[in-house]
């Protein structure tokens, strides 16, 4: 076995990767196959001697590293290994970035099935078709859905994000076509149903998703994380910042940066319903006297933030200096009447809200002490607070966010070393787009989909059929109601596109919806639609976004795009261009102008319109901003790029570290607000109070290490996806055991929104009646069994709320051979 | 935070990394030896010396190359002897080349700088981790009472070739 080495000449580039928030720095090489490099230092791009062994920590190049790609009839050797140069990740890969080369197009590989063709339905299969036919198809269709149903019948689905799927190119194109053009309210992201941020309340409060650097996490004295596990999903940011904290390698660092105060090796405090692998690295690194893990109940965390809130007013811990000169004062006066529940007696509080909880008093008090409690001398602690989807897709989106940013305005904890109160992050960044139309909260479209009212839906980089809520009934939905379209498109095949748009609008008065799927590979929802569109993706086009510290950065173009996918902005700028030209055709000037100036020559002109219509470099740009940065910058920047916000000093660009060091926050008056949530707590509405009396387990779900997303790469590699055949449902050894459950049987989870098969994976990560299953696995849907639950204020669904029953189905050999059913959460 | 802890602390590791990066610079001013061109069969052990239970340090294909042979407690994938169950893995973790050690507890092999954990009943996949393959599997066989070492299944850590 051997991978080949980069030739000392072989081309370079350096980028970020295309999967998680952190966006870890690697580099490039690309070299004629069969040119390789040497094993001498100076025979090989590394400079490292492979005639020996390397040492821990050195260079080398494994096989899911290495790939062989095709150009313009050439074939070519690619390697993608983590750049040392890149503050981010120092030289560490993760799982999933360790296999980015792996994930390159490769015709003759596993990455095969990328789309490459623009196609239209004919049936039961697709016809390829050239990009003239498909834009013009998909401009007449929606042309008249506008023309005769309005904009808002015109429905979109699409990514707004960084990284793999997005970029701030692409988003922008997006959102100009959507907002500005066809001006539909009948929009949504993701996997959620409706256009809207998950982090509302933090906005209100005039904090940011992101206002941390991740230094931050090397110099804080505590890290709290909610709801979150960033040993799996934000590795990175873990290894080589947080552990470098709790095992005191960053020592230095603080005692350099913080003179005359007291330093310590961090701790951590962690609210998860499971003992995950970050709990368990966490102690490896630091002790288990420096962690602490709330292992809580459903639902609970906003209750133990406040809870832990209120012991930090009684013991006055809390920061009046802050409070007063940063924040409205009379919201603070109401979040300690409401969400700190002042008048309640502590000892009772603390006592209900543990019993409740499922953790102990003294934990609440201990949270308290280490998040707030002065060090000696007096110095106030500098505790760095994170969350993720277990607090944002919780019991209560707008109030839990409230809560975690009420309790760093009341710590002081933002705009200095050591702190902030951020989102960890799931994928990378970069929005930018004309402000959505709808308001708030934002409307649930699945409804409209569900309902009829949406006649042509256009989902892009999106898979409603595996993630969204009650995810059976937007898959019937699509069925049901496309296939009316389908027969309207076999009747007229072959006619001219006039006489099919005819018969298409025929259908969509019966009840039909004209789905587009615009996406790098087939999906269940391409597999449904009337149009597929093909994308280009990371390393296929320039691109640009943010990670979890706001790093800006290029991502090169080092491949071309397989058959003729194209960038998401490119095929969206050709469906405009043709509706400007049908309504000039049709004497529509004011139509027209809607869709003018989508001529970019490239991808750095998209991005140089959203900077020019977007950002002026002065205080009111929000967290992305990036006035005077060109491409040409960010070359020369390379995997260390810049901090946005970039302002503009004496009309030069200067990036942000970290947010709120000016003391200026994100609100009219540029002071912060506490949110007051209705005390006690939210309790659970009465569609999960239902399901909670009906089924006896919760089934947790998110993510995990090794699976990105919807496995849209990782189906399709071997090392990835015979690790999860199909998703995993952890589950309590003795629940298991006492239902006749093995590890590695197939079992049925169910409930009154749907069914899906999982393969049970006994561990005590879990809890007793808890379960933890892998979400927006192809091939079982966790969504199936979500209910339409939202909360009413944000459209946030709690996605992590729902119960089930189980049924054993049985043992799959054949399934389960290559899965190892170890724990996965030891250390040591 | 157990006994079972591998002996070698993540700091430990990190300084022993860079000491052996400078190390491997001095190194590389001498000339290579010959290369082998096929893999050496090596003895690694007596069968009668591995009873279930066993976990033995040994080097393959070089010295440079540290392994470990697992006497598993019943068959395991790929499990050689009579009972299927004598299997020997290298230790260097496929993510960044730290030594794994022997978790007898859990049956695992666990790397003490970044957590990587490997399951050496299952060919050595990794259970949970940041490496991107499971650990070399070291091909075994029986010969008459001893136990021989003939080839890796996976590419060792820090190496093009597995014999350098």
């Amino acid at each position: 076995m051997a991978t080949p080495l980069p030739p000392k000449d072989a081309e370079e580039f350096r980028t970020a990767c295309q999967f998680c928030i952190v966006g870890c720095g690697y580099r490039v090489f690309k070299w004629p196959e069969g040119q390789d490099g040497g094993m001498g230092p100076d025979q090989n791009a590394l400079g490292a001697d492979f005639r020996e062994q390397q040492p821990a920590l050195g260079q080398w190049v494994p096989p899911l590293a290495h790939s062989v790609i095709t150009e313009g009839g050439a074939r070519k050797s690619v390697a993608i290994i983590p750049d040392d140069d890149c503050q981010v990740n120092s030289g560490l890969a993760s799982v999933r970035g360790a296999g980015l080369a792996a994930a390159l197009y490769r015709p003759d590989g596993p990455t095969k099935t990328r789309l490459t063709s623009p196609a239209i339905r004919a049936g039961k299969a697709f016809d390829a078709v050239s990009w003239n036919e498909a834009s013009d198809l998909a401009a007449r269709v929606i042309k008249a859905v506008i023309d005769r149903w309005g904009p808002d019948a015109v429905g979109m689905k699409f990514f707004d994000h960084g990284g793999g799927g997005g970029g701030f190119e692409n988003n922008w194109a997006i959102g100009r076509f959507f907002f500005e053009g066809v001006r539909t309210s009948t929009c949504s992201i993701h996997n959620r149903p409706a256009y809207n941020s998950e982090v509302h309340a933090a906005g209100d409060a005039g904090l940011a998703p992101l206002t941390n650097a991740y230094v931050d996490a090397q110099l804080a004295d505590t890290i709290l994380i909610v709801g979150a596990n960033p040993y799996e999903t934000q590795t990175n940011y873990f290894l080589n910042h947080m552990v470098k904290n709790l095992s005191g390698e960053s020592l230095g660092l603080k005692e350099g940066g913080f003179p005359g105060e007291e330093v310590a090796p961090g701790r951590m405090i962690i609210l998860d319903p499971r003992r995950t692998m970050t709990v368990a690295t966490a102690e490896a690194a630091g002790g288990t006297e420096n962690v602490l893990h709330l292992q809580i109940e459903p639902g609970t965390d906003i209750l133990v933030l406040n809870a832990i809130g209120r012991v930090i007013l009684e013991r006055n811990w809390h920061d009046i200096g802050f409070i007063r000169k940063h924040t409205e004062v009379q919201t603070w006066e109401a979040y300690q009447r409401s969400s700190l529940m002042r008048e309640w007696p502590l000892d009772e509080l603390v006592r209900q809200v543990a019993a409740e909880a499922g953790i102990s008093p003294d934990q609440i008090e201990q949270a308290a002490e280490w998040i707030a409690r002065p060090k000696a001398g007096g110095a106030r602690r500098r505790t760095l607070m994170h969350y993720e989807k277990g607090l944002i897709w919780g019991i209560k989106n707008y109030e839990n966010i409230a809560s975690i940013a009420g309790l760093a305005l009341m710590t002081g904890n933002l705009g200095k070393p050591g702190t902030g109160c951020s989102r960890l992050g799931g994928h990378q960044e970069a929005y930018v787009r004309p402000a959505p139309l709808g308001g708030r909260p934002a409307r649930n479209i699945d409804e409209a989909v569900r309902r009829g009212e949406t006649k042509v839906y256009w989902v892009g980089g999106c898979n409603p059929v595996l993630t969204t809520l009650r995810a059976e009934s937007i898959a019937g939905a699509f069925e049901t109601r496309g296939a009316l379209v389908t027969d309207a498109l076999a009747a007229t095949k072959g006619k001219p596109v006039t006489e099919r748009v005819i018969a298409v609008v025929e259908a969509m008065k019966q009840g039909g919806i004209f789905l587009i799927g615009q996406d790098i590979y087939p999906t269940a929802t391409t597999e449904r639609a009337h149009m597929v569109l093909p994308a280009a993706t990371w390393g296929e086009i320039n691109m640009t976004s943010i990670n979890g510290e706001r790093r800006l950065r290029l991502y090169p173009k080092f491949m071309e795009p397989p058959g003729e996918a194209l960038a998401d902005w490119a095929i969206v700028a050709r469906v405009a261009r043709q509706l400007h030209d049908l309504y000039q055709a049709d004497n529509n000037p004011e139509m027209a102008n809607r869709f003018l100036d989508f001529d970019w020559a490239d991808d750095e002109a998209v991005f140089l319109d959203a900077r020019k219509r977007n950002f002026t470099g002065g205080p009111g740009d929000p967290m992305e901003g990036f006035a005077g940065i060109d491409y040409d910058l960010l070359r020369r920047l390379g995997n260390n790029g810049i901090q946005t916000p970039v302002r503009l000093v004496n009309g030069r660009p200067v990036g942000t570290e970290r947010l709120f060091e000016d003391g200026r926050f994100g609100t009219p008056s540029g002071k912060a607000r506490f949110i007051p949530a209705p005390p006690p707590w939210p309790g659970y509405s009465a569609v999960v109070s239902r399901q909670r009396e009906q089924h006896r387990f919760w089934i947790n779900n998110g993510r995990s290490n090794h699976i990105w997303q919807t496995a849209y790469h990782h189906r399709y590699l071997e090392f990835y996806r015979e690790r999860v055949p199909v998703p995993y449902l952890e589950m309590h050894p003795d629940d298991a055991s006492a239902m006749g459950i093995e590890p590695g049987d197939l079992v049925e989870v169910f409930n009154d929104m749907g069914s899906v098969q999982a393969m049970a994976y006994p561990t005590d990560a879990v809890k007793r009646d808890h379960c933890f299953m892998l979400f927006g696995q192809p091939r079982g849907a966790a969504g199936d069994l979500i209910s339409d639950h939202v909360d009413p204020d944000t459209t946030i669904p709690w996605y992590k709320g729902v119960w089930a029953d189980i049924r054993r189905i049985g043992p799959v050999p054949e399934l389960s051979r290559t899965v190892s059913f170890k724990p996965q959460n030891v250390a040591g | 935070m157990t006994d079972k802890t591998p002996k070698v602390s993540r700091r430990d590791i990190l300084s022993i990394g860079a000491a052996a990066g400078l190390g491997a610079g001095l190194a590389s001013l001498e000339p290579s030896p010959a290369r082998a061109q096929t893999m050496p069969q090596t003895e690694v052990a007596k069968l009668a010396d591995l009873a279930p239970g066993t976990a033995l340090d040994f080097a393959y294909p070089d010295e440079d190359s540290p392994a470990i042979l697992l006497a598993m407690g019943g068959p395991v994938e790929d499990g050689i002897g009579p009972n299927g169950n004598i299997v020997a893995f290298s230790t260097l973790c496929t993510h960044k080349g730290c030594p794994v050690g022997w978790q007898t507890d859990q049956q695992m092999l666990i790397c003490p700088c970044h957590w990587s954990t490997f399951d050496p009943a299952k060919g050595g996949r990794m259970i949970i981790g940041q490496a991107s393959q499971g650990l070399p599997q070291i091909v075994l066989k029986v010969e008459g009472d001893a136990v021989m070492a003939t080839g890796v299944d996976g590419l060792i850590y820090g190496r093009q070739t597995n014999v350098l």
